[in-house]
C-alpha cells in the first residue's frame, strides 16, 4: 500500500528542516586546534619532528607554516617544508596547501641532549565549508633525549578530544 | 484508508518530524541565537577606522547594518565582498549600511580597499576583533562572519561563512 499523503507531507517537511539545519556552515566546524592537530617529538638530540594531522575537509597553507623555539639557548636551523598540493587560487595566485599528515624535520643547533625546548608552530588554514581561521600559534614542550637513546615520546599540543559527532 | 493505517501514519510522521525539528532547532541553538552579551557588544561597539579615528557603530542606528568581519588572507571573505559592494550601491539609499571589521594591518586593509573599490567603511579590528566576533556567536573565530543589525540596533541574524546574495536579499526585504 502506498504511504498516506499525510505521512508523505510530514516526511517532506521534516527533510526540509534537516536540510535547512545542515545549511549552517558552522554546524560541524571544528576549533582550529582540532582541525589542525599539532604534535611533535625529538628524533635525537639535534633533530625535532613536527607533525600536523589535518582533519578531512580542512587544509593548511604551506607559506603560512612557521616554526620557532620559545626562550631557548638553542635555535632551529632553516627547515625545508615538504611540497604541498599546488593550486591556482583566484585571489592568491599559485598556492600550496597541505591535507592529511604533514611532517617537518627541524634541525636543532646546538644539540640539547638531556634538556627540553619549547617548540612554537604557527599555522593558518581553512575549512572546505568556506571559512578560514586566523593564524594559530601552538606550543609544545619537548624533552630532548641523550645521544643514542632513540627518539623521545610524541607530545601533543593538547589532548585529542573524543568527539563522536565530528 | 483504514483507521489504524491513518493512526500509524500520523504517529510515524510525528516521530520523524520531532526528530527533524530537534536536529534543526538544536543546531540553531548551537549556532547561537543572539544573547544579551551579543546585544551589549553591538550596542557598545567602537573601533578605529583606517585613519585612526574612532567610529561608533551606533552612528548608523536607524539603518539596517551588516557588520562583516574579514581579512585579506581569507579567500571566502574576498569572494563575498564584491556582492556587498553591489548591495551597498543598490540599497544604501534605502537604509542599508555595510561596515567591515578587518582582522588585518592598516596597510593591507587600505591596499585591498583600493583594489576592489570598497564603498563602505572598514574598521580596524586587530586581534581583539576575533574575541568580539566570538561574543557575537562566532565560537571558533573563523572568517568570514557577518552580523545583521536591525533598524533598532538589535542583532537580527548572524552568518558564519559566505553571506550568500539570496540570503542577503531575504534579510534586506524583511528588515529594510
Amino acid at each position: 500500500m502506498p504511504p498516506s499523503p499525510v505521512l508523505r507531507a510530514l516526511v517532506g517537511f521534516a527533510c526540509a528542516l534537516v536540510f535547512a539545519g545542515a545549511a549552517h556552515a558552522d554546524a560541524k566546524l571544528l576549533p582550529p586546534e582540532q582541525a589542525f592537530f599539532f604534535s611533535a617529538r625529538a628524533l635525537d638530540d639535534k633533530t625535532l619532528e613536527a607533525r600536523f594531522s589535518v582533519t578531512d575537509g580542512y587544509y593548511l597553507y604551506r607559506d603560512k607554516m612557521k616554526f620557532d623555539l620559545d626562550a631557548s639557548a638553542a635555535r632551529l636551523e632553516s627547515a625545508t617544508l615538504p611540497p604541498g598540493k599546488v593550486k591556482e587560487d583566484q585571489f592568491f595566485g599559485k598556492v600550496e596547501t597541505y591535507r592529511g599528515e604533514v611532517v617537518v624535520k627541524l634541525p636543532l643547533s646546538p644539540a640539547m641532549a638531556g634538556k627540553s625546548v619549547v617548540l612554537v608552530a604557527e599555522s593558518q588554514g581553512c575549512a572546505d565549508l568556506g571559512v578560514c581561521y586566523p593564524p594559530t600559534r601552538q606550543k609544545i614542550t619537548l624533552p630532548i633525549p641523550e645521544p643514542g637513546k632513540g627518539p623521545g615520546a610524541v607530545v601533543e599540543a593538547q589532548p585529542r578530544k573524543k568527539n563522536w559527532f565530528n | 484508508m483504514s483507521q489504524s493505517t491513518l493512526r500509524w501514519s500520523l504517529i510515524g510522521g510525528a516521530a520523524v518530524l520531532a526528530l527533524a525539528a530537534g536536529v534543526y532547532f538544536g543546531r540553531a541553538a548551537f549556532t547561537g541565537a543572539p544573547g544579551t552579551q551579543a546585544q551589549a557588544a553591538i550596542a557598545g561597539l567602537a573601533l578605529p577606522d583606517t585613519t585612526g579615528q574612532e567610529q561608533r557603530l551606533d552612528q548608523w542606528r536607524g539603518k539596517v547594518v551588516v557588520v562583516n568581519f574579514w581579512a585579506t588572507w581569507c579567500a571566502p571573505c574576498r569572494e563575498e565582498m564584491p556582492e556587498f559592494i553591489k548591495a551597498q550601491n543598490e540599497w544604501g539609499p534605502k537604509g542599508l549600511q555595510f561596515v567591515g571589521i578587518a582582522v588585518d594591518s592598516v596597510g593591507k586593509i587600505r591596499e585591498f580597499e583600493k583594489e576592489i573599490g570598497l564603498n563602505y567603511p572598514t574598521l580596524v579590528g586587530g586581534a581583539g576583533a576575533m574575541e568580539l566576533s566570538k561574543v557575537l556567536g562566532n565560537e571558533y573565530m573563523a572568517l568570514p562572519f557577518s552580523v545583521v543589525v536591525d533598524r533598532k540596533g538589535g542583532v537580527a541574524y548572524t552568518q558564519l561563512g559566505v553571506l550568500k546574495p539570496a540570503k542577503l536579499n531575504d534579510l534586506v526585504k524583511q528588515l529594510l
